[in-house]
């Protein structure tokens, strides 16, 4: 009997063992976003926070990736008018993830102290849970 | 994500935005600060570290509001001649590194008697010596010391009295009475021990005119003493020297030297020998070997005897010379420049030449270096002449273009079928004068053809050209040109 009492314990997912005493800091809402020209080191930074976070066992809404904004500037070539009519395309595009963890302003800083590419903007909005 | 405010309204703005920049002054860009970049009301305690208005960029862990500050920083703030208040003055310097846009200029007011730069004055009269060696903490008594001393910029030199006195009053009246220092006739006195007579003269002449009673006085007193200086051994020293190196002087004053040289005494003998002939001749020069021999006439039978003495007198020093040892003998090769040796080269002769007259060129090989052009041009048997003739429209090297292979195996075509039909013709002796006519008006309109389509061709590739042309001709070349 005591094996089956111990057999239909509910599922408890793992790694939450401490949830029962409590987070003795204040959790807080937090929404990093990450803004970049460059796919490759923003998703290498991406990668680092999720790993990071998950690390630390908190609750993470994994990368969302916002639809890149393209800015177009599209102008002659030439300097002067004349010649034939050539034009220049130029582009940039702005990629943006975001990341929300519920977790406290602490732990959110030292994830995001360790690792940053260049090119990389970080942002952090914080709000109540 | 916030909660929503009761109905109507804005969102209530319960949230804190921080964005990641690197830190202000800071090499490292990993060195990074969160900075808030809304207004809301949200506050988060323990996120923002640091303000951006209130970083402290100084490394020193002092903060400015702590007590008496540390015992080095003091002692820097003394050294550099700030008070000592209990203020980091420190804190309000900036090294002076050198760089392009300022460099230190010292401001060019003069002062009266500014400090030079080793050395630092300060006004000490406040302060107060303990009576008592109680205690001889360094660092105590210089901060007591450097609490009342005021640093100071210029400082009056210190002058004393005597010597005020001294400057104020004019030279002239002084120099008689400086019984020590150097006299202003000092050459002259030096001179004295050579000729006492003549710098007495010249003293006795200079004194009415020029030096005042009391000079004059001074100086004949000294006059009395034949020698003022004692005579040294350094100075027997230097006598036997100059004796040594400058052969005999009996004389004990050098001074007494005439200015003529002296000859050896055999000599000034020969000379007045020839002085008293008459060696100034009216017409022609006559040698000593005329006299003897009597070719001509003498005014004196004692000049023939002296020329023949000269002459055998020559003889001897000849004869002397030569018996002299071989040792002592000097062989002095020069070199002779006879006629059969000499032998011109080309380099010797042609340096002799002046580029005025001859103008050199330099060998090349020939034809090669003016046409850099490609090798295949049907042009080429036009090319004889040194002039490149330009055509058409756009004025270009027509002969010289590489691309008329096809355009002149066509015109060879039609030469040929020219000549054949012409041959034709000729062949049956203007019979068919129409179509002669026909035949001959249709090939030249071929050719015209041809020749237009070439052109056009041509002109569509070189229109780059033609613009570039026009260019340089708006600038430079006539008006009347049309290029395009």
């Amino acid at each position: 009997m005591a094996a089956a009492d111990v057999a239909y314990a509910p599922p408890m997912k793992a790694g939450k063992a401490g949830f029962e005493g409590g987070m003795p800091e204040v959790q807080h809402r937090i929404r990093i976003t990450l803004s970049s020209r460059n796919v490759k080191n923003l998703e290498k930074v991406c990668r680092d926070l999720v790993t990071g976070a998950k690390g630390k066992k908190l609750t993470l809404k994994g990368p969302v990736r916002m639809p890149t904004k393209v800015l177009n500037i599209t102008t002659r070539k030439s300097p002067c008018g004349e010649g034939t009519n050539t034009w220049d395309r130029f582009e940039m595009r702005v990629h943006k993830r975001v990341i929300d963890l519920i977790s406290s302003p602490d732990v959110v800083k030292q994830i995001t102290s360790i690792t940053i590419e260049p090119g990389v903007e970080v942002e952090v909005t914080i709000s109540d849970p | 994500m916030a909660g929503r405010g009761g109905g109507g309204g804005r969102k209530p703005r319960n949230f804190a935005t921080f964005r990641l920049f690197p830190r202000a002054g800071a090499a490292d860009p990993n060195d990074r600060v969160f900075v808030r970049v809304d207004n809301n009301d949200y506050s988060v305690p323990g996120f923002a570290d640091e303000e951006a208005f209130d970083s402290d960029p100084t490394a020193d862990f002092h903060s400015s509001a702590s007590g008496p500050l540390p015992e080095s920083v003091r002692r820097e703030i003394l050294e550099l001649g700030l008070p000592d208040d209990g203020y980091n003055y420190l804190s309000h310097l900036r090294e002076l590194r050198p760089s392009a846009a300022s460099s230190f200029v010292p401001s060019s007011t003069a002062r009266p008697e500014p400090l030079p730069l080793d050395v630092k004055a300060y006004d000490a009269s406040r302060v107060r010596v303990a009576p008592s060696a109680d205690e001889l903490d360094e660092g105590k008594t210089i901060c007591k010391v450097a609490a009342k001393t005021a640093p100071l910029r210029k400082v009056q030199r210190a002058v004393d009295p005597d010597v005020a006195r001294l400057l104020d009053e004019s030279d002239a009246s002084h120099a008689g009475s400086e019984d020590e220092g150097l006299e202003e006739d000092f050459v002259i006195m030096a001179n004295q021990a050579e000729g006492d007579e003549e710098v007495e003269e010249e003293e006795e002449e200079l004194g009415n005119g020029v030096f005042s009673d009391i000079e004059e006085e001074e100086e004949f007193e000294f006059e009395d003493d034949p020698k003022p200086r004692v005579r040294r051994l350094l100075d027997e020293q230097f006598d036997l020297l100059a004796l040594e190196e400058y052969g005999d002087s009996d004389d004990e004053d050098k001074g007494g030297r005439d200015g003529d040289y002296e000859m050896p005494s055999e000599a000034i003998d020969e000379l007045k020998l020839f002085h008293n002939q008459n060696v100034c001749v009216d017409d022609e020069y006559r040698t000593p070997a005329d006299f003897v021999r009597g070719k001509l006439e003498s005014t004196t039978a004692d000049e023939v005897d002296e020329s023949a003495n000269v002459i055998r007198k020559c003889a001897e020093y000849a004869e002397r010379y030569l018996n002299e040892p071989a040792e002592e003998v000097e062989v002095v090769l020069v070199s002779e420049s006879s006629d059969e040796s000499e032998v011109w080269d080309c380099e010797t002769i042609v340096s002799t030449y002046s580029n005025l007259d001859n103008h050199p060129g330099k060998i090349e090989t020939p034809g090669n270096r003016r046409k850099r052009l490609p090798k295949v041009f049907p042009g080429e048997t036009a090319t004889t002449n040194d002039i490149i003739k330009l055509h058409g429209k756009e004025k270009l090297p027509v002969d010289y273009l590489p691309q008329r292979k096809r355009i002149a195996e066509k015109e060879k075509k039609v030469k040929s079928a020219e000549a054949s039909s012409a041959e034709k013709i000729k062949k049956e002796a203007q019979k068919e004068t129409k179509e002669e006519k026909k035949a001959r008006k249709a090939a030249v309109k071929e050719e015209k053809r041809e020749a237009r389509k070439a052109k056009k061709e041509l002109k569509g590739l070189y229109k780059s050209e033609t613009q570039k042309a026009q260019k340089v001709a708006a600038v430079t070349g006539p008006s009347s040109i049309r290029l395009m």
